[in-house]
């Protein structure tokens, strides 16, 4: 009871801690915290069409927070989401643009199958060295986000950007592969559904599966895990593909969803911010629903902000949610010690 | 064309310089067993900071130290983090990372109103050897901080190597409790590495800032703190070794910058590509032959 009690103590004291630094520094700087806090509750749950641009946003950051969480739990750190993101999403273009006439049957999977592979792809540098050379994955995945997104760059700036287009971008996908909206007038669309779908999933495969099992043994204990028998390497790649493609679906949601074309920097950090999820959603595949839900009116509501008058920069709220966090995990962290003493 | 490679050359020199800043000191960092990966937004803070200050005060000295004290109280927050309490090293420096580009990004959109710009830092000739032909106009015509990062590299690998202290700190990285059984403050030395890591990554961002462009944009390290984690990991954590890492990404960086502005045909994104490509091979041909300190990442508490 006390335990569970302490796990979940962390979120309020954590709040507390960001809302207060989060109220001073703006009081600091002019303005008035009330005002602002106002605005940004008001603007992310004002209307229908904001609350619904809340869950617009959940989509792609459920996803890349799953994506790091499921390869945390095998000890395998994904930095890379971002880059397979832009990848996942410039495939899921490449192959939709060619689907002009498909049905929407035949034409969405094909392009969902597009995308989780470009998002394995982007990962398979990164992949191969961790598991042949035992090289550590953070820095080639990392390496791999600017060059994913250099080269997405380049790409809609050149070769398949637009020729009528004022801006660097591509034209659009064709309609039958749009993802259905399931609200008239916004633009919630059924990307949603599949991201909590694939949540639960994930769920399932770590508590309900042998292949779980061996994930969390990994995760809980390496040298217990290979004592148990438990193969390393495939472990490793399994969640590599896992985690590459719902990072890679991810982009997809983006363009078939939200988009319907590629651009440049269409990303605002998903695939940095996935890891921030995740670590607030304790790594865990149901935790991560309630923290991607909130992190995202977050950055509604910060949208608002930056509209009142006086104008509140959105990095304010990149700076509340990183000390959110991190307060969380602090304090999360001095509970457990002082439990073990 | 001995034009164009002098000034290729020459402007690998200088683009190594934020690398080299961040790598020593994260070095240092790594060696006491603390990984910090906000490297890159605490350079591109302590750029904006130095910017700022340096245009208020009019004085270059009062910029540089505004970013280094600014390096070091960011990276304190990572001490306390990670060093005091002991969560994750990773995700505290990639929030830690969030944060000060957050930082970053609120003051520099807050005072959006005043756009900045300042003439880079003066050139320091030195007397003699920068008449060498070539090799004076890359080595001995360039700016304070450059020669700074170069005399702070050797210096570190000399206090590393050579000094008490040097040996304390590889110790606490290697095996601290054998320090602490030694009376040595674990905490105290890795608290006190982080915060000189700050400070130098501070150093990067106003050489940046100051010395280098003379003006601010979002997210201006751009990749520059992840190439320095890198450095330090391809130089198997040894300062003097950081020079030459460095300088093979300064020449990465000033081959893309120089043939952007020549103008060769290829797309400057491409061109963009290259240090981050350079990156991939010397992680896949590199990486695999080093070790790095045993207690990495790994918090110390009494038992």
């Amino acid at each position: 009871m006390k335990a569970r009690f302490e796990k979940y103590i962390s979120y309020p004291i954590g709040l507390i801690i960001a809302l207060s630094i989060f109220s001073a520094t703006l009081l600091a700087m002019g303005f008035n915290p009330i005002l602002s806090l106002e605005a940004l509750i008001k603007g992310s749950f004002g209307t229908v069409f904001r609350a619904s641009e809340i869950f617009v946003k959940v989509a792609p950051l459920l996803l890349t927070a799953l994506a790091f969480l499921i390869a945390f739990k095998a000890r395998f750190l994904n930095f890379g989401a971002e880059g397979q993101l832009y990848i996942g999403a410039l495939c899921a273009y490449l192959a939709a643009s060619q689907m002009g006439g498909l049905p929407s049957i035949l034409s969405v999977p094909l392009v969902v199958l597009a995308s989780f592979a470009g998002g394995v792809a982007w990962l398979a540098i990164p992949l191969v060295l961790k598991v042949k050379l035992a090289i550590n994955e953070i820095f080639p995945t990392i390496v791999l986000n600017f060059t994913a997104i250099l080269l997405v760059n380049w790409l809609v700036t050149g070769p398949i950007m637009d020729p009528n287009a004022l801006i660097p971008q591509t034209r659009a996908i064709p309609r039958e592969t749009w993802l259905p909206i399931m609200i008239p007038k916004t633009r919630l669309h059924v990307g949603l559904i599949f991201a909590f779908f694939l949540a639960f999933l994930i769920y399932l495969i770590l508590q309900k599966t042998v292949l779980g099992y061996d994930i969390r043994a990994v995760g809980l204990g390496p040298r217990a895990a290979k004592h148990g028998g438990i193969d390393f390497s495939r472990n490793t790649i399994i969640v590599g593909i896992l985690s590459g493609g719902l990072a890679g679906l991810a982009g997809m949601i983006e363009v078939l969803g939200v988009n319907h074309l590629m651009i440049m920097g269409f990303s605002p950090g998903f695939g940095y911010q996935g890891i921030a999820i995740a670590a607030l959603g304790r790594f865990d595949p149901i935790g991560v629903l309630p923290a991607s839900i909130f992190w995202s009116i977050l950055l509604i509501g910060g949208r608002s902000m930056e509209r009142a008058t006086p104008p509140v920069p959105i990095h304010m709220i990149h700076v509340l949610q990183a000390v959110l966090v991190l307060s969380v995990l602090i304090v999360q962290e001095f509970l457990t010690v002082r439990r073990q003493k | 064309m001995i034009e164009i490679l002098t000034l290729i050359l020459s402007s690998s020199v200088i683009l190594a310089v934020p690398i080299l800043f961040s790598a020593i000191g994260e070095t240092y960092d790594q060696r006491a067993g603390v990984i910090n990966l906000g490297l890159d937004a605490i350079m591109s803070l302590s750029a904006f900071v130095a910017l700022m200050v340096c245009f208020s005060t009019g004085s270059y000295l009062m910029g540089t130290l505004a970013a280094i004290s600014v390096g070091g109280l960011v990276a304190l927050i990572h001490g306390f983090a990670c060093v005091t309490i002991g969560i994750n090293q990773i995700i505290s420096g990639l929030l830690l990372f969030t944060l000060a580009n957050g930082i970053a990004d609120f003051l520099n959109t807050y005072l959006s109103g005043y756009k900045v710009f300042l003439a880079p830092l003066k050139a320091i000739n030195i007397p003699g050897l920068s008449q060498i032909p070539v090799l004076g106009p890359i080595l001995f015509q360039q700016n304070i901080f450059v020669y700074l990062a170069f005399l702070f590299a050797i210096v570190f690998g000399f206090v590393l190597y050579k000094t008490t202290w040097g040996l304390k700190i590889r110790g606490v990285g290697e095996n601290p409790e054998a320090c602490d059984a030694a009376g040595i403050n674990v905490n105290r030395i890795r608290y006190l590495c982080l915060i000189l890591g700050g400070v130098m990554a501070g150093f990067g961002g106003a050489f940046l800032s100051l010395g280098y462009l003379g003006l601010y944009g979002s997210g201006i390290a751009s990749g520059r703190g992840w190439i320095a984690i890198i450095v330090v990991i391809l130089s198997s954590w040894s300062p003097y070794r950081a020079i030459l890492g460095s300088l093979i990404f300064g020449l990465g960086y000033s081959i893309a910058a120089n043939l952007i502005g020549i103008g060769i045909g290829v797309p400057s994104y491409i061109l963009q590509m290259l240090p981050y490509i350079t990156a991939l091979i010397v992680i896949i041909f590199m990486f695999k032959r080093t070790k790095g300190p045993s207690a990495l990442a790994v918090p110390y508490r009494r038992k």
